[in-house]
C-alpha cells in the first residue's frame, strides 16, 4: 500500500516550530525504500534529539530494511508544543522518511528506554490515532510491539502493545515482522498471527496470558497463566549471536541539527560481568561479547570516512574492560592523527588503568572526569558488588589530576539496601579525601582550580537485578539523607547535586509494577503526564491525580522489601540470569560479601551461558591491567575465551574481590538518553 | 585564514528546498561533516581541542534559503577545483548541494564580511497588490527592543513583480536587518493600511482582512561586494 505522505500539510507549520531540523528528513543516509510489501516504524518515544542517536532504532531499522519485502522508516515524539500544535491542525503523528501516518504502517515498534517513557508511548499513540489498547485493534491497525530495557518488566506496558521482543532484535525483530508479513499476506486474522508470533522465540504476547492476583501468583510461581495450550510461560530473552563477529560499522544516519551524543558510535562489547547488584544493565545483557580489536579499528575508521563525523565514542557498559582497549585506542590515535577527531570512551575504570585510557584519547582537553564509587564506604561498596576500593579510587584521582585534569564528579547512590547515616557521611569524607589527594597531585599555584562534585541519585530497584525484592526509600526519607550529606561537607569546593526524588519514586514504581499499573499510567498521561523525564515537564500531580483515580498505591510497588522467595511480577521474563542466583547475590549482599567478574576470574554461576546456550566471547583473555605503563597488546587472534562454568553452590567462599571497576551504571544512563543527559558534558571532556 | 603555505578554496553551495529550515550553526556543521567525507586534505588549527579550519559566509536566518553562499576551506595541497567540487558533491545531499569552487588569495577578506550587500528575492503566497515599507521596525535582540530604520539596510527600492518582490540589504557593522523581520513587518505595514483604506466593516465587532499577506519563500539569490554590483 502507498503511504500517505503528510508534508505538505506538515510543512506550513514549521515555520514557527521550534528547531525544525527536527522533522525534515533528508539527513545524509537516511534510506527510504520503495520496492517493499511490508511498512514497519521505528518510534523511539522522545524528541529526535533524544532519540536519533539510540543504537536500538539505528539497528533494527538497518536490520529491516535489509529484509528483501521489508522497509522501515523512523518516528519520534515531537517536541511538547509541537504535538499539541499536530492535534490542533488534525495532523496525525508521522514518520521521518516518508512524512507518512504511523497508522498506515504494517507495524510499529516503541523501544522502552527507561521508565519515564511510559506516558510518551501513549502520547505516540493517541497522536497516532492507533487505539490506546491492543484489545481494542483491528486488522487495519497496525501491529503495536516493543522492546528495549523496560521490556524485561513489561507488565506495566502490557494492554498497550501485541507483542513485546524481549532482549536483542537483530535477528528476532526481522522473524517476528517476517511471521507478520507473511501471514497478512495469507490473509490471517489479528489473532492468528499473535499466536504465532507467542510461539516465536523471544516474543511475548500479553493478550493471550491472564494476569492471575497476588495470593494466586505467589502460590503458583508465575503471574500469568496462558489461555490456551502451546504457549510458553517463561519467554527468555533473544541473544543476537553473531555480534561479535558483525561488524562494528553499519550505515547510520547523520542529523543535521544537534542531538546528544552526535557522533559515531562504535559497540566495541556488549554485556558487562562485573556484577554490581543493583545494576540492571549489568544483568540484562549478558554474556560478555568482545569484537576483535580489527574489527573495532576498521569499524571505526570506516564510519567516519562514511559519516564525516569528527568524534567517535566506542561504546559499551564498560569499553576499558575490553581486553584489547589499550592496542584500539593506540592504533587509532595513530590513524586519526592531525584529523581533529575526537575518540571518547563513555565509561571507564576505576583506576589509573582507567585514566591512562582517559589520557590516551583526551589529548591536550582535560575538562571534566567522571567516577562511579556509588557508596561512601567500603561495606556498602561490598554490599552492592562495586568491586572498588578507596585505594582505586585515590589512585585513579592521582593519575588523573597529574595527568592535567582540573574537575572530577563522583557518582553516589542514596538509599541503597542496608544504608546507614554513616554510609551517607562516608560519601562527604571521601569526597574530601578525594580532594585532598587531588590538590596535592596539581602543583601548588593551580591548587585553586581543581574542583570535585558530587552528584547522588536515588536508588532505584529494577527488575532482574538482584535487588529487585529491596523497597526504595521513600521521597521524603532521601531528601533527609541529602541534607545530612550536605551537612557534612565541610569543603566549599566540593559541591553536592543530586536527583529529583519525585521521579525516582515513579522509576521505582514503573520498574517493579505489575500488569495493574497501566490504568494507572494511563490516567497520569489522561491528567496530562508527558515527557516525565524532562524535569521541566514532569507533573507529580498527574501522577497523584491517577492514583487517586485508580486507588494504585505507588508507595506500596515502590518501597515494599520482599524476601526473595516472593514471586516478582517479570518472573515470567528470563533474560538468562537465574533467579536463584539473583536470591543468592542477595544473600551474599546481606553478607557483604563480593562475587568476582567471570570475565576476569571464575564463573559466578549467574545461569546466563547455560540457559542461552552460549558463552562469553572474548577476543583476548582479560587481565587486571593495574600497571600505568601501557603495552601495546597485538594479539587480536579474536579466538574465544570460555570462562568455563560451575556453580555457585560449588564457588565455596567468595574471596574479596580486586578488580578495578567501572562506571556500568554510568554507561546506562548516558545510553538511556534521558532529557537531563542532554547537553552533559563527555566524561573527558 | 593566513597561511600562505595553505590553500584557500572558496566553495559556493545552494540552501534550499526544506533544508531552507536549517539554522546557519546546523549548515555549518553539515558542510564540515561533508568536506570530511569527501575527504579533502582539510587543514586543522592548533590547539587544546583542534578543529577544522573552516569558515562560513553570512548566517541566513532560519528559513532563509539561499542560491550562492560560500564557505572557505583551507587544504594542506592542491587539489584540482573540478575534482574538489566532484568530491563535495558526492558527499552532499541535493539541498545543500555545493555547485562550484575556486582558490582565493589566502589574504582576501573573509567570507562572513567579503559581500556585505545580499539581494532576496521573496514570495508571497498571493500576489500583493502593493508592499509597504515601515520606516521603523523594532526588533527584539538580547532581551531588548531595538528600533531599526529600514532605510538605512535597504539598498534600493523592493522590486515587486507579481508574487515576488526582489530587495537588498546592506549589513552594517553594528548589525543588520533580518529579510524575513523586514518582510513580515512590511506585511503588517501594508495589511494595517489597507484595513483602514477598504470599505468600512459592516460587522463593526470584527476587523477582517480578506486574505491575510503572508510570505511563502525567501532566498537570497546574491551575495555582493559593493551595492552597485548588487544593483546591477
Amino acid at each position: 500500500m502507498e503511504l500517505t505522505n503528510l508534508w505538505p500539510r506538515l510543512e506550513p507549520l514549521l515555520a514557527d516550530a521550534e528547531r525544525p531540523a527536527r522533522y525534515l528528513n533528508h539527513e545524509f543516509g537516511c534510506v527510504l525504500k520503495s520496492d517493499a510489501d511490508f511498512n514497519f516504524c521505528m518510534v523511539y518515544p522522545d524528541t529526535y534529539e533524544l532519540g536519533q542517536a539510540n543504537q536500538a532504532l539505528r539497528i533494527l531499522v538497518n536490520c529491516v530494511n535489509a529484509q528483501p519485502g521489508m522497509a522501515a522508516q523512523r518516528a519520534f515524539l515531537p517536541a511538547p508544543h509541537m504535538c499539541d500544535v499536530l492535534r490542533d491542525e488534525g495532523i496525525p503523528l508521522f514518520s521521518i522518511e516518508g512524512c507518512a501516518p504511523l497508522a498506515e504502517f504494517d507495524a510499529v515498534g516503541i523501544t522502552l528506554p527507561h521508565e519515564l517513557a511510559a506516558t510518551n508511548v501513549l502520547e505516540v499513540l493517541d497522536l497516532s490515532g492507533i487505539p490506546l489498547h491492543a484489545s481494542e485493534r483491528t486488522d487495519t491497525d497496525p501491529f503495536v510491539i516493543a522492546g528495549g530495557p523496560c521490556a524485561y518488566n513489561p507488565e506495566p506496558y502490557a494492554p498497550f502493545f501485541d507483542a513485546f521482543n524481549i532482549g536483542e532484535g537483530e535477528r528476532a525483530m526481522p522473524e517476528g515482522l517476517d511471521v507478520m508479513r507473511r501471514m497478512k499476506a495469507q490473509g490471517a486474522s489479528r489473532a492468528d498471527i499473535l499466536l504465532a508470533l507467542a510461539q516465536l522465540e523471544g516474543w511475548y504476547v500479553p493478550s493471550l496470558y491472564r494476569w492471575l492476583d497476588e495470593a494466586e501468583a505467589q502460590e503458583r510461581g508465575s503471574w500469568i497463566e496462558p489461555v490456551r495450550d502451546g504457549l510458553p510461560t517463561v519467554i527468555t530473552k533473544r541473544l543476537f549471536e553473531e555480534f561479535a563477529e558483525s561488524p562494528g560499522w553499519e550505515p547510520c544516519i547523520v542529523p543535521f541539527t544537534e542531538v546528544v551524543h552526535d557522533r559515531l558510535n562504535v559497540e566495541v562489547l556488549r554485556g558487562c560481568a562485573r556484577g554490581c547488584r543493583f545494576c540492571q544493565a549489568g544483568m540484562m545483557y549478558r554474556p560478555v561479547r568482545e569484537r576483535s580489536a580489527d574489527n573495532v579499528v576498521d569499524s571505526v575508521l570506516e564510519g567516519l570516512r562514511c559519516t564525516g563525523y569528527d568524534e567517535v565514542s566506542l561504546t559499551s557498559l564498560s569499553s576499558t574492560d575490553h581486553s584489547q582497549i589499550a592496542d584500539i585506542l593506540m592504533r587509532l590515535n595513530e590513524a586519526c592523527d592531525g584529523k581533529g577527531v575526537r575518540i571518547s570512551v563513555p565509561s571507564q575504570r576505576l583506576d589509573s588503568f582507567g585514566v591512562d585510557m582517559a589520557e590516551l584519547v583526551a589529548g591536550q582537553k582535560k575538562g571534566g572526569l567522571t567516577f562511579a564509587p556509588e557508596a561512601g564506604t567500603q561495606r556498602l561498596r561490598d554490599v552492592i558488588n562495586k568491586n572498588v576500593t578507596e585505594d582505586d579510587l585515590f589512585s585513579a584521582i592521582d593519575a588523573a589530576f597529574a595527568a592535567g585534569w582540573r574537575r572530577c564528579k563522583l557518582y553516589f547512590m542514596i538509599g541503597l539496601p542496608t544504608e546507614t547515616d554513616d554510609d551517607i557521611k562516608g560519601i562527604a569524607s571521601l569526597a574530601q579525601r578525594a580532594y585532598d589527594r587531588a590538590k596535592a597531585a596539581v602543583p601548588p599555584e593551580q591548587r585553586g582550580s581543581v574542583r570535585m562534585s558530587v552528584s547522588c541519585a536515588l536508588f532505584v530497584p529494577k527488575a532482574q537485578t538482584p535487588f529487585q525484592w529491596d523497597g526504595q526509600i521513600a521521597p521524603e526519607e532521601s531528601l533527609r539523607r541529602v541534607a545530612l550529606l550536605r551537612h557534612s561537607v565541610k569543603y566549599r569546593a566540593v559541591d553536592v547535586h543530586w536527583h529529583d526524588p519525585d521521579t525516582s519514586f515513579i522509576e521505582a514504581a514503573m520498574s517493579r509494577a505489575g500488569r495493574d499499573a497501566a490504568a494507572w499510567v494511563e490516567a497520569a498521561w489522561r491528567a496530562g503526564a508527558r515527557f516525565d523525564a524532562w524535569s521541566e515537564c514532569f507533573s507529580r500531580q498527574a501522577w497523584e491525580e491517577a492514583c487517586e483515580q485508580t486507588g494504585f498505591d505507588p508507595a506500596v510497588v515502590a518501597q515494599t522489601t520482599y524476601p526473595t522467595d516472593y514471586v516478582m511480577p517479570w518472573s515470567h521474563i528470563s533474560c538468562g540470569v537465574s533467579v536463584r542466583w539473583l536470591a543468592h547475590e542477595r544473600k551474599l549482599a546481606g553478607l557483604e560479601r563480593t562475587t568476582p567478574d567471570c570475565t576476569f576470574e571464575r564463573c559466578s554461576a549467574c545461569g546466563a551461558c547455560p540457559s542461552l546456550g552460549t558463552d562469553n566471547q572474548l577476543a583476548a583473555p582479560r587481565t587486571n591491567a593495574k600497571s600505568t605503563a601501557i603495552k601495546p597488546d597485538r594479539n587480536d587472534s579474536g579466538a574465544t575465551f570460555n570462562a568455563g562454568s560451575a556453580s555457585f553452590e560449588e564457588s565455596g567462599t567468595v574471596q574479596p574481590d580486586t578488580v578495578p571497576t567501572c562506571g556500568g551504571d554510568m554507561a546506562e544512563k548516558a545510553g538511556s538518553c534521558m532529557r537531563a543527559d542532554y547537553g552533559e558534558g563527555e566524561r573527558y571532556d | 585564514m593566513t597561511d600562505s603555505s595553505l590553500f584557500r578554496l572558496r566553495v559556493e553551495f545552494g540552501k534550499q528546498g526544506r533544508l531552507a529550515l536549517l539554522s546557519h550553526l546546523e549548515v555549518a556543521r553539515a558542510l564540515e561533516r561533508a568536506v570530511r567525507r569527501a575527504n579533502l586534505p582539510f587543514a586543522v588549527s592548533k590547539g587544546f581541542s583542534p578543529h577544522m579550519r573552516i569558515a562560513f559566509g553570512a548566517a541566513l536566518p532560519v528559513g532563509v534559503g539561499g542560491t550562492s553562499e560560500i564557505f572557505d576551506i583551507l587544504l594542506l595541497r592542491y587539489v584540482r577545483p573540478s575534482d574538489a567540487l566532484q568530491a563535495l558533491q558526492h558527499a552532499s545531499v541535493p539541498d545543500l548541494m555545493c555547485t562550484s569552487c575556486a582558490y582565493i588569495e589566502p589574504t582576501a577578506k573573509a567570507a562572513s564580511v567579503a559581500y556585505p550587500f545580499s539581494t532576496y528575492v521573496a514570495r508571497f503566497t498571493e500576489a500583493p497588490v502593493r508592499l509597504e515599507v515601515p520606516a521603523e521596525i523594532t526588533v527584539v535582540r538580547k532581551k531588548k527592543e531595538k528600533v531599526l530604520r529600514s532605510e538605512e539596510f535597504l539598498v534600493g527600492p523592493m522590486l515587486l513583480d507579481g508574487d515576488t518582490v526582489r530587495f537588498t540589504l546592506q549589513a552594517k557593522d553594528t548589525g543588520s536587518l533580518r529579510p524575513d523581520v523586514l518582510l513580515r513587518a512590511c506585511c503588517e505595514h501594508t495589511m494595517a493600511n489597507g484595513a483602514s483604506s477598504a470599505e468600512p466593516d459592516v460587522d463593526s465587532s470584527i476587523t477582517t482582512t480578506p486574505s491575510p499577506l503572508r510570505v511563502a519563500s525567501i532566498t537570497r539569490v546574491r551575495q555582493s561586494a559593493t551595492a552597485e554590483e548588487a544593483l546591477r
